[in-house]
């Protein structure tokens, strides 16, 4: 953790929040279960594949499983940002906790910090469990289509970005929002066209090229960037605490 | 110095009185607040308020729920913005040089908002780091053992009692060593020991050099812990002042003597006749004495008394903080009700 090269008000909170989630029920059944569901949907949609009755193909195939590891960084990440702001103002803990020689900035900054930590980490985890799989364990037609590079480079490229993004959907709602749920609900409720995109080219309807892939990349990150403009804008110290 | 730094207190009646102001001296002071005003919309939390407190000193907010207290130990916090006017601690304004004053500060809130699912230490660790102090480990233990706790630190916050919860709330103020500190009832919910406990500690901290801003609501704790008071409602400031003034400004400097024996006539109308005392009831071995001003008055008496061949067993001023406090509060009820009418 002290690698990290962020302000120390930053680190202590990026810390702070990991050690919260571990011991946050709600928070680590999203952070393992969801994962994990995500890894088994995939291989098993792999190990019952059968060339003859299928009727999109083994690239539809390919493409079904590799949503799952795309939206895995979409759904883990949003129980946690929904919960960063509301809840530590639900808790009690807000109000001292602005009182700490943090700017704004700062404070949203640890918060995506240490909710992408364990998103990402879990989806490269998840990504990467199922790659070893089909390399030692899938033969036949299906074995080609995944281990074709454009997958893996997309998902490198799309899943922090995807990660972020909804994270910081998450984190605009919870500014904002007066209840978890309420955050939560809106945020998928953003979320969930968002993904229309990656879905089109795991169907492919869009063929999933590099290019394909950079453009969607480069939209998402711009995306990123004006929420995390907006989640900047949309939290206000007085407002956060006022429901206290 | 006492009108310029208290604008709204020089309308007070009471005279100043340096050896009730030992705290305000030239030096600048460690908390002031300008004409400091805060609405919430249509709703006026805080009429402009003017406050000084010295470097070492004791200051107490009192008043009734919803007086203007925690709307201004908040904007004191940086939490939130003054509507008119202007704050600073240790001369940082608390709008223009926020993270300067969060630096300087430790603020207990009411609850001890701590991380509950977070041992003591993790707790303190946090606050720690965040300030970047050096040493963490060091802080936290040196906290810990201040507020009672050396050997817990690994318990979880949850599994505390709220006694402990405060002690815990108070070593996170102190982890990083702040000049300032912010205090809301500090001892709000503590049985009397752990609240005598919470005083004791707060005590020690004045004296280690800090200076202490905190709200209350037991009096009694205020009048013996607090150099100065202001006494706040509907966001307006009533009176200003040590305690002993108020006391003497709202309940007019009575002075209860007890004596070995019955006075006689001749010791009676000495004692009627020395400046300062407006009346005198004489109840059997003793006197219950109006002076004009206790502080001033009482050696003054105690001197007639034994000058005229009286024995005195004890002198007391009748009346307490909280006896003040509510004849300030009976009286603006009434002026508000007579507006009203």
């Amino acid at each position: 953790m002290t690698a990290f090269p962020i302000a120390p008000p930053v680190r202590a909170l990026v810390r702070k929040e990991l050690r919260e989630y571990r011991h946050h029920r709600m928070i680590v059944l999203t952070a393992t279960i969801l994962p994990i569901v995500f890894l088994i949907l995939p291989m098993a949609n792999l190990a019952l594949f059968d060339p003859d009755r299928s009727v999109g193909g083994t690239n539809l195939a390919v493409g079904q499983a590799m949503f799952c590891f795309f939206l895995s960084p979409v759904i883990i990440p949003a129980t946690m940002a929904a919960f960063a702001v509301i809840g530590e103002r639900d808790q009690g803990t807000l109000e001292p906790l602005l009182t700490l020689p943090l700017t704004d900035r700062q404070f949203l900054a640890g918060k995506v910090i240490a909710i992408l930590i364990p998103t990402i980490g879990a989806s490269f985890t998840i990504y990467t469990a199922y790659m070893l799989f089909v390399l030692l364990a899938v033969h036949g037609p299906v074995r080609e289509p995944v281990l074709d590079w454009t997958w893996p480079m997309g998902f490198v490229l799309l899943a922090p970005a995807l990660a972020a993004f909804s994270t910081l959907v998450g984190m605009a709602f919870s500014a904002r929002a007066k209840d978890i749920r309420v955050a939560e609900h809106l945020s998928g409720l953003v979320l969930l066209p968002a993904m229309l995109p990656v879905m089109l080219v795991v169907t492919r309807t869009i063929p999933a090229t590099p290019v394909t892939w950079l453009v969607f990349v480069t939209a998402i990150v711009v995306l990123d960037f004006l929420l995390w403009r907006m989640a900047l804008r949309a939290f206000d110290r007085e407002r956060a605490i006022s429901a206290v | 110095m006492v009108g310029g730094w208290h604008g709204k207190a020089a309308r007070l009646p009471a005279a100043p009185d340096r050896a009730d102001y030992p705290y305000v001296t030239p030096s600048a002071p460690a908390i002031e607040l300008r004409s400091t005003g805060r609405n919430f919309g249509t709703r006026v939390a805080l009429q402009p308020l003017d406050l000084a407190v010295a470097p070492g000193e004791v200051f107490g907010l009192l008043g009734p729920n919803g007086s203007g207290k925690t709307t201004t130990l908040r904007i004191l916090a940086t939490l939130i913005r003054p509507t008119i006017g202007s704050a600073s601690v240790l001369g940082h304004d608390v709008v223009a040089e926020a993270m300067e004053v969060r630096r300087v500060i430790g603020v207990m809130p009411e609850k001890p908002s701590l991380y509950e699912r977070l041992t003591i230490r993790d707790n303190l660790s946090f606050w720690a780091d965040a300030h970047a102090v050096p040493r963490v480990d060091d802080a936290i233990a040196r906290a810990l053992e201040f507020v009672g706790l050396g050997g817990r630190a690994g318990e979880r916050v949850g599994e505390l009692s709220k006694g402990w919860r405060q002690r815990v709330s108070l070593a996170r103020a102190i982890v990083h060593q702040p000049k300032v500190l912010l205090l809301d009832e500090p001892s709000s919910g503590l049985d009397p020991s752990a609240a005598t406990a919470m005083e004791r500690m707060i005590r020690e901290l004045v004296a280690g050099g800090s200076t202490v801003l905190m709200n209350t609501h037991r009096l009694a704790e205020a009048e013996r812990l607090c150099d100065r008071v202001a006494i706040l409602r509907h966001g307006t400031l009533l009176e200003l002042g040590t305690p002993r003034q108020l006391r003497n400004r709202l309940l007019g400097g009575v002075v209860r003597v007890e004596l070995a024996a019955p006075p006689d006539t001749r010791l009676q109308h000495a004692v009627e006749s020395l400046p300062g005392v407006a009346g005198v009831d004489w109840t059997g071995n003793g006197l219950l004495c109006r002076v004009e001003d206790a502080g001033r008055d009482t050696p003054r008496l105690v001197s007639g008394l034994v000058g005229g061949g009286a024995q005195i067993l004890s002198v007391v001023q009748a009346g307490d903080l909280e006896e003040a406090y509510l004849e300030l509060m009976a009286r603006t009820e009434t002026a508000v009700l007579e507006a009203a009418a």
